[in-house]
This record gives structure tokens, sequence and C-alpha cells, in this order.
């Protein structure tokens, strides 16, 4: 275990209470980390510094380019970057442009930043670790990060959930009518043909309405 | 370096404590009318003590403005619009004081790319980018990464209405990806990128270093496009609304001073020092001429007709946003664009008896699919 003195300053640095986590605890414990920075030599004194509050860094991307992949290899389950780092704007496309949430991003910052920036935790998606926080406050933020990244995945997996419901029904509905009208049946009538229809065809109710509008609206 | 002698700017008048406003900037050319304001005093001359930073990221100078490090920013225009949706987990009220600059981005392509074009000449039409791409398909090769500077930016929602317009699905025929602007000329050089669409003076500095070749300028999509914009922190802005407005006469002095063609060798010489050490001095002084590789841009960068913030405008980019499903149905447009304040503008504009510029141009109609 390296020597404060030869480590460049990292915020969360402190080699006692590295030592004081017996190895057992660490192999048991330990998060995995993948840490974006653009900056080699930084990059290996934020990968001391984690490994002294309970973490592997498990692998440490410069470009994110393949960021996706990098995570399913490594089976990290935090990405850490710092809050200045040009790669940050990468991060951001690929949560926005493609929908890709690999993983929560844990953002730490070497200057002074105001308290407020601690509110960001409530954001949900992003967390942040201030300037100066001891050791024993970093793997709380990163599970704190982690519980409220999953939290709100969820929420968004159910909301789209719900919103697939809502588009099924109508789709049910609109091909109900369009049989109704085309074929002079009941609702009850309609609503059987399109069950037997799914059956038949082993398809959800919702994809033969589609494919039944589909073709109505082709012929 | 004189100031219009018919229109001093006057010091500010009552503020509650004289304290230091904190404003974040991207290492652009479209920055220039802050860093002008900062090296030409202009900001002392409204009373205002200002610390003008550099940031590194788009991410981090939005982080910073929402959460209290930052008061005021130079911010892409559509940036203000996800923060009112709350967009990626980050929401915050701003106060859009000013316009900063029309158009001004570049798309540029990888050489190999520019070449598989054939013979063009700027602006490249969308049909023939089009033509080529579903080639590439056709012949199975790998789909082309275009990279833009922010996902809310005007370089994307601008770069996407292009695509679109030659028939292209942005989201399925290609992968667009976001590279912050300094790190755009490395990635085509290794290959990562295919081209990007960016603030100047990247893409002249990539086409320059022999990387890239300019195939077309924001303008020429929307001529006198909005491009950035200055906003404030609500909070800070309804507290000391004279800070507000004095900040904004000092970007509208600076805008002017821009303008003035005598000023251009000087404004390059400030950009070169702050923002761009080790550029040519013709590079960055290329946006600024209004060219591009050489050729004149039919609509070039411009400043002090783009310093009034228009909500109609802006909801231009609300409207791309919908379209591609960037913002959730249920945000109002009200919402959405109530950060844009004119009358705040009016109020600096009135200090300096600028006249209210002329409409801009209309922005380009929408593609099919739009709401």
């Amino acid at each position: 275990m390296p020597r404060q003195g030869s480590m460049p300053a990292v915020p969360w640095h402190d080699p006692c209470l590295g030592q004081a986590m017996s190895d057992m605890e660490r192999r048991t414990t330990t998060l995995r980390v993948l840490l974006v920075d653009s900056d080699g030599e930084r990059a290996a004194a934020v990968t001391q510094g984690l490994a002294m509050a309970g973490c592997t860094v498990v692998a440490v991307s410069a470009g994110i380019d393949d960021l996706v992949q990098r995570v399913r290899d490594t089976g990290a389950e935090v990405i850490v970057c710092r809050l200045d780092d040009p790669s940050r704007d990468e991060l951001e496309g690929m949560r926005a442009l493609h929908r890709d949430e690999p993983r929560p991003v844990v953002l730490f910052t070497e200057k002074a930043v105001p308290e407020q920036i601690e509110a960001a935790l409530e954001a949900g998606v992003a967390a942040y670790v201030v300037e100066g926080m001891a050791p024993a406050r970093v793997r709380p933020v990163m599970e704190v990060a982690i519980r409220r990244f999953r939290a709100h995945r969820k929420l968004q997996q159910e909301l789209a959930a719900a919103r697939n419901d809502l588009a099924e029904r109508k789709l049910v509905d609109r091909a109900k009518a369009l049989l109704m009208r085309r074929d002079r049946l009941s609702e009850p009538e309609a609503y059987r043909r399109l069950r037997r229809m799914a059956m038949d065809g082993r398809k959800r109710l919702g994809v033969v309405a589609a494919s039944l509008l589909q073709e109505n609206r082709a012929s | 370096m004189p100031l219009d002698s018919d229109s001093p700017l006057r010091p500010a008048l009552k503020r509650p404590v004289l304290r230091t406003l904190r404003i974040g900037c991207m290492p652009l050319t479209d920055a220039a009318p802050l860093l002008v304001a900062e090296e030409l005093g202009l900001f002392d001359s409204v009373g205002l003590r200002v610390t003008l930073s550099l940031e590194a990221s788009w991410a981090a100078i939005r982080d910073k403005l929402a959460f209290g490090a930052l008061d005021a920013a130079h911010l892409l225009a559509p940036l203000p619009l996800a923060l009112a949706a709350g967009l990626d987990g980050v929401q915050a009220k701003l106060t859009v004081a000013a316009g900063i600059g029309a158009n001004g981005n570049t798309i540029t392509l990888s050489r190999a790319l520019a070449q598989a074009l054939g013979r063009f000449a700027p602006p490249l039409a969308a049909g023939a980018f089009a033509r080529l791409v579903r080639q590439r398909a056709a012949a199975g090769e790998k789909a082309l990464i275009l990279a833009v500077a922010f996902p809310y930016s005007s370089d994307h929602y601008l770069l996407r209405h292009w695509l679109a317009a030659g028939g292209l699905d942005p989201d399925r025929d290609l992968r667009l990806v976001t590279v912050p602007p300094p790190m755009m000329a490395q990635r085509l050089q290794d290959g990562l990128i295919d081209g990007f669409c960016a603030g100047e003076p990247w893409g002249s500095q990539a086409a320059a270093l022999g990387l890239g070749t300019i195939a077309l300028s924001s303008g020429d999509i929307w001529p006198n496009h909005p491009e950035k914009v200055l906003a404030f922190d609500a909070g800070y802005a309804a507290q000391d609304p004279e800070s507000a407005i004095a900040c904004t006469a000092a970007l509208i002095a600076a805008a002017r001073w821009l303008e003035e063609p005598a000023n251009q060798a000087a404004a390059v010489r400030i950009l070169q020092r702050r923002a761009f050490p080790g550029f040519a001095a013709p590079t960055i002084a290329a946006a600024f001429d209004g060219t591009a590789q050489g050729l004149p841009q039919a609509a070039p960068l411009r400043f002090r007709t783009a310093t009034l913030p228009r909500r109609e405008q802006a909801a231009w980019f609300l409207r791309q946003m919908r379209r591609w499903g960037h913002v959730p149905a249920e945000l109002a447009n009200s919402a959405a664009l109530a950060p844009w304040r004119p009358d705040i503008w009016r109020a600096a504009a009135t200090r300096l008896r600028e006249v209210e510029p002329p409409i801009a141009s209309r922005p380009p109609a929408d593609l099919p699919g739009t709401a």
C-alpha cells in the first residue's frame, strides 16, 4: 500500500482508514468501479484513492466510445467521473441519445464547490462526491447513487410499460371498431375474433390489432 | 479600442451588495462577447464585478448553474428548455436575458468521407449525403458516426433537421454521438467519428490540420438561427435584476464592438490568448470573416443582430425536441419557454440606445412528423 506522501492529493485519500479494513472485508464488499478520466496520471491517483475507500477500479476509460461494452465486460457497478472532465458530455450524450444508461454516474470535484451541489444527489441519476469528503463517506455516497439509480430506472420502466399498455389498448379498440364496421360484428364478437387471431398466430393482442389496422390501410 | 462614444454605458444604479457575478463559458468563438466584455472592461463600466471561467464541458456548466456554483453562463439555446423539463434528472429555473451569436457551426466531414462523396461545392446537399448513406448500407458497410457537442444543442437539432430533410432517420440510419468540441479533431484523426457538427473554431481547426473538410455551415440549414444565450440562474436574476440588466448591457456593448470590422484583429487576439492558445490567427478569424475553408458562408456568425432573445425562435428548438421524443409530451410550451425574457434585454438596450434588431429569418419549415 503506497504511503500518502508518494501520492498526489486525492480528496478522500486516507491510508489509515484503508488499512483498517481487512482484506477479507474488502473482498466481500468491494464496489466495482469504472473510472472515466482523460488524464492518465490523475486516473492513477484516483484509482488508489478509490481503493482506500473500499472500491475496486475494474477499468479506466478515456475515450468512452466502447463504454457500454466495457461495463458489460468488467461488471462495473458504478461509473466515476470528475465534474470537470471533458468526457462528461460524452456520458451525457450516451444517456440522452441512445437511452443507454448502463450504470449510475458518480461525479467528484477537486475544487471547492458550494454545498448545494450535493443537492444533485436528489436528481436521482448522478451523485456528487465533494472535495474533502472522508473515505468513510465515499462508499455511502456511491451506494446511495446506485440505489437511487435503480429506483429511477424502475420508475422509468414502469412508466414505459404503462405507456405501452395504454397504446396497446387504444390499438385494440381501433381494431375492434374496424371489425365491427367492416364485418358488422357486435363488440364482444369483434373482441373474440381478435383474441382468436392472436391465439392462432401466437402473437400479442396489440400486435394483431396493429397489423389488422395496417392491412386495412394498405387495401 | 473605443466604445461607441454616442452611447456610453451608464453605470448600474442601485444594487443591494456588490458581489461577484460568476459566469461560465465554453471555449468557442461565440463566447467572444463575454471574453471581450471582460477584456475591454465593459463589465467594470456597468459596475459589475465578474469572474469569467472557461469550463470543460456543457454538462459541467449546466450542473454548476443548476446547483449554484455559477450565477450565469454562455449556454446552448436549447439547454434552458431541457432544464425547464428536468431532462436527465437535472431541473433548473433559468432566466434568458440575451442571445449570444447567430449561426457559427460547421458540419465537418473526415477526408475519407468527403472523398467518398465526390466533388461538391459547399453547402453539401442533404440528398447527396443521404444517397451515400444508403449506398453504404446497401453495400453492408457500417453506419456512419457523426458527433455533436451536446444533446441539447442547436448543432444537434439542426444536423438532425438536415439529415431528415435528406430522407434519413438520424436514429436508425446513422449513429449520433456526443464529443466535446476540443476533442473532435482528435476523434476524426483516430477514425472514431466520420464527421461532426460543432461551433467554430473547431471545424476550421480540423480543416487547417488537414483532418476534415467543411461540408456546410449551420446557417445554410436555418439562416441566422439563434445559437447560444446568456442565461442567469432565475433566483439570481429575480434577487438582483439590476445586475442582470447591467450584464446584458455589457454583452450588447461587446456585440457592437465585435461587429466593427476595425476591431476584428483585436478580437482574434483576445480569443487566441484567452481560449485558443496554439491556434493560428487565420483559423480563429475565419468565423469573423464569414468564411469556411476560404469560401464565403451564406449566413456567417453574427453577434449584434442576435442579442435579442426571441421566444418564438426558441420554440423551433422545442418543436424539434418534441419531434424526436426528447421531451415528455406533457411539457407545456409556456413552461418550457418561460425562461426567455426579452424585457430584460429591452431594459438593457434602452440604456445603450440599441434599437431592436429586425426580425431574423424564419426557421425552416417543419418536416413531416413534427407535432
